[in-house]
């Protein structure tokens, strides 16, 4: 089978195109034919080395396709089975081996496209709206990069809640997108300050929770910004990890509230992952979440996809098709 | 601290006079005498208590003479009379003593909003609560108790262990002869609790955060123990997804209605006989001094009033 092989950390260009014996379904594994493969900043920091696995490997934690092979003891699934997953390395290929449990199935109504760019962002917009923080139809949101993969969803699912959302994005075209996307307002930060923005914006009170990915770079404003026992849900710490926090600052900004989350925690069961994952099918089949696909590229292009998302001009989501 | 002779305070607009019947003694009264708390000098102690209202400014209307009233969150109380603005001022009940209502202003409150609000315990979940036979823990205990919670508690002696049994803890740990962490792992299968309670702080945070489950929320309100040092906020993520906050009483008696509807739900406890406070012991005011070593030396397990 065709795959991308990283063999030792680097930049894009570390990623090559070879061919492998397609893996095995062991165990309680499947073995699935990748349609389509997510790309995500995982992945790069996987490739980079910031995050450690075992040389080599093959990148990609994100994907929809077929089941071709079951091993002996997997009772979930069949072979003929549509499914989708995330968080098992190795999607960068024709063929991925994963433990059955980490697979979901996909409805009809949805194509495997769709379906492989929502897995990890879909769920992680999903969760925050829905259990970091239950967000409420009179309840205000800040959502830092309101256009970035998971910006976008949060926005969506933000409104249909009905709550009002704040967005915040670098450019005037992100800003449109995320208007587009139901932000109710959106500030540019590169123009203007997003502490005075949202405080003007709420009549000085402060919003009720701030979705936050961006982390060092936004954390300090962030606890000017949010109303007596308001949520900060960091999510993701895209400008770098935030620095040691005194838990007295929490008090004195107004009894805040602070969270850490990842997608592990809110998908740790089985009946958790088929809840969320088809409760964000569905909102994609009722037209209700649309999930922006900037561009789709041949499993060889691997390299430029990751060119592309590290530089942070295409808004939506990048597709690997093997 | 001394006993001294002073004019009546002077009634502002807004403000009513009170005659003192109980002020209620607390921690943060240490802080202000010692000047860990800054205050401009000379000042009356006190941040909470309860009497009768002898005086109106010219603009009141919330209050009338006569009215039994308490206050918690201003300067004052340690006094024959204390002018508190009237938005302060919420009514005691009948079925509610003078006493039991400067006893449970400041610590019933507290307690009040740590499990209703700031984590809303529910029927069949498990909290943690260090000093659970101090002054907030007990009270605690007991709301949780009322709650249908499960209730972990820590204490340092098996004189407190009984105490908090008794208000209704349903696993006590004497922390001075086990470890909580790993008891706490032990008594909830290894899942740990939804959330711990913790005034303690520096020498309790971070096993607190080992001892919660997935999702868990650290409540710190405190810090008798010292001040927690900064933390990592990536240990919330690898603990977990764990949440944080430090709240105080002050926001979450910030409007009138909240202020009204927390010491009338604190109130209806009492008169309901669903929240016993512990009045261990009341001073006349000249012992002032008394009462403050008494509390400092933390042999106290129960609510100290100095009566003026």
């Amino acid at each position: 089978m065709k795959a991308i092989r990283v063999s030792h950390t680097g930049g894009p260009e570390v990623m090559e195109l070879v061919d492998l014996p397609a893996p095995q379904a062991k165990a309680d594994h499947a073995l699935v034919k990748v349609r389509v493969a997510g790309v995500n900043s995982i992945d790069g920091q996987f490739r980079d080395g910031r995050l450690r696995t075992p040389l080599p490997f093959i990148p990609g934690q994100e994907g929809a396709g077929v089941v071709t092979a079951i091993g002996p003891q997997a009772r979930v699934v069949k072979v003929g089975d549509r499914v989708a997953w995330s968080g098992t390395l190795g999607s960068y290929a024709e063929y991925v081996a994963a433990p059955e449990e980490h697979l979901v199935p996909v409805p009809s109504s949805i194509s495997d496209e769709q379906a492989a760019a929502a897995m990890v962002h879909g769920l992680t917009a999903h969760y925050l709206v829905n259990d970091a923080h239950k967000l409420k139809a009179e309840e205000t949101a800040l959502v830092h990069a309101a256009a970035g993969g998971v910006g976008l969803l949060v926005v969506q699912m933000a409104r249909a809640v009905g709550a009002r959302v704040i967005g915040t994005a670098s450019s005037e075209q992100k800003a449109q997108l995320a208007r587009e996307a139901g932000a109710d307002e959106v500030i540019v930060f590169t123009h203007q300050d997003f502490e005075t923005e949202v405080k003007r914006l709420t009549s000085g009170k402060g919003v009720d929770v701030v979705y936050d990915g961006v982390g060092k770079a936004t954390f300090e404003k962030n606890l000017n910004v949010m109303r007596l026992r308001g949520m900060l849900v960091l999510y993701g710490m895209s400008s770098g990890p935030v620095p040691p926090v005194d838990p007295a600052r929490l008090s004195e900004k107004g009894s805040l509230y602070m969270a850490r989350t990842t997608l592990a925690h809110f998908t740790a069961t089985r009946e958790e992952l088929l809840a969320r994952t088809s409760a964000l099918f569905a909102m994609i089949a009722e037209g209700k979440l649309k999930v922006q696909i900037a561009k789709e590229y041949p499993l060889a292009d691997a390299p430029q996809a990751h060119r592309d998302m590290e530089a942070r001009k295409l808004a939506g989501k990048l597709l690997l098709i093997p | 601290m001394e006993l001294g002779e002073l004019p009546m305070p002077e009634l502002k607009a807004n403000e009513a006079m009170v005659k003192v019947a109980a002020a209620g003694v607390n921690f943060i009264d240490v802080y202000h005498r010692e000047g860990r708390y800054k205050v401009p000098l000379p000042f009356v102690l006190g941040q909470e208590g309860a009497g009768v209202v002898t005086a109106l400014g010219a603009d009141v209307k919330s209050v009338k003479k006569g009215d039994r009233v308490a206050w918690t969150g201003l300067l004052g109380g340690y006094a024959e009379y204390a002018a508190i603005p009237a938005d302060r001022l919420v009514a005691i009940p009948a079925g509610v003593t003078d006493q039991q209502a400067a006893a449970a202003m400041l610590q019933g409150m507290t307690a009040h909003y740590l499990s209703h609000d700031t984590y809303p315990l529910k029927r069949g979940e498990t909290a943690l609560v260090h000093a659970a036979a101090g002054g907030v823990g007990l009270l605690l205990v007991q709301m949780a108790h009322h709650i249908g919670a499960r209730m972990i508690g820590t204490v340092s002696t098996e004189e407190k262990a009984k105490l908090a049994r008794d208000a209704g803890a349903d696993d006590i740990i004497l922390y001075t002869q086990s470890d909580f962490e790993a008891e706490t792992k032990r008594l909830t299968d290894g899942k740990g609790v939804h959330v711990v309670y913790d005034s303690v702080g520096k020498t309790t945070f971070e096993k607190g955060l080992n001892v919660l489950r997935p999702r868990g929320m650290m409540v710190l309100f405190g810090g008798s123990s010292g001040a927690v040092p900064p933390f990592d906020l990536i240990a919330l993520s690898q603990k977990g997804s764990l949440y944080v906050t430090r709240p105080t009483l002050v926001n979450y008696i910030a409007t009138r209605e909240e202020l009204m509807a927390r010491s009338g739900a604190v109130f209806d406890m009492i008169g309901a006989g669903k929240l016993k406070l512990r009045i261990e012991h009341t001073y006349p005011l000249a012992e002032a001094q008394r009462a403050h070593r008494d509390l400092e030396g933390r042999k106290t397990t129960g609510k100290l009033l100095l009566i003026p």
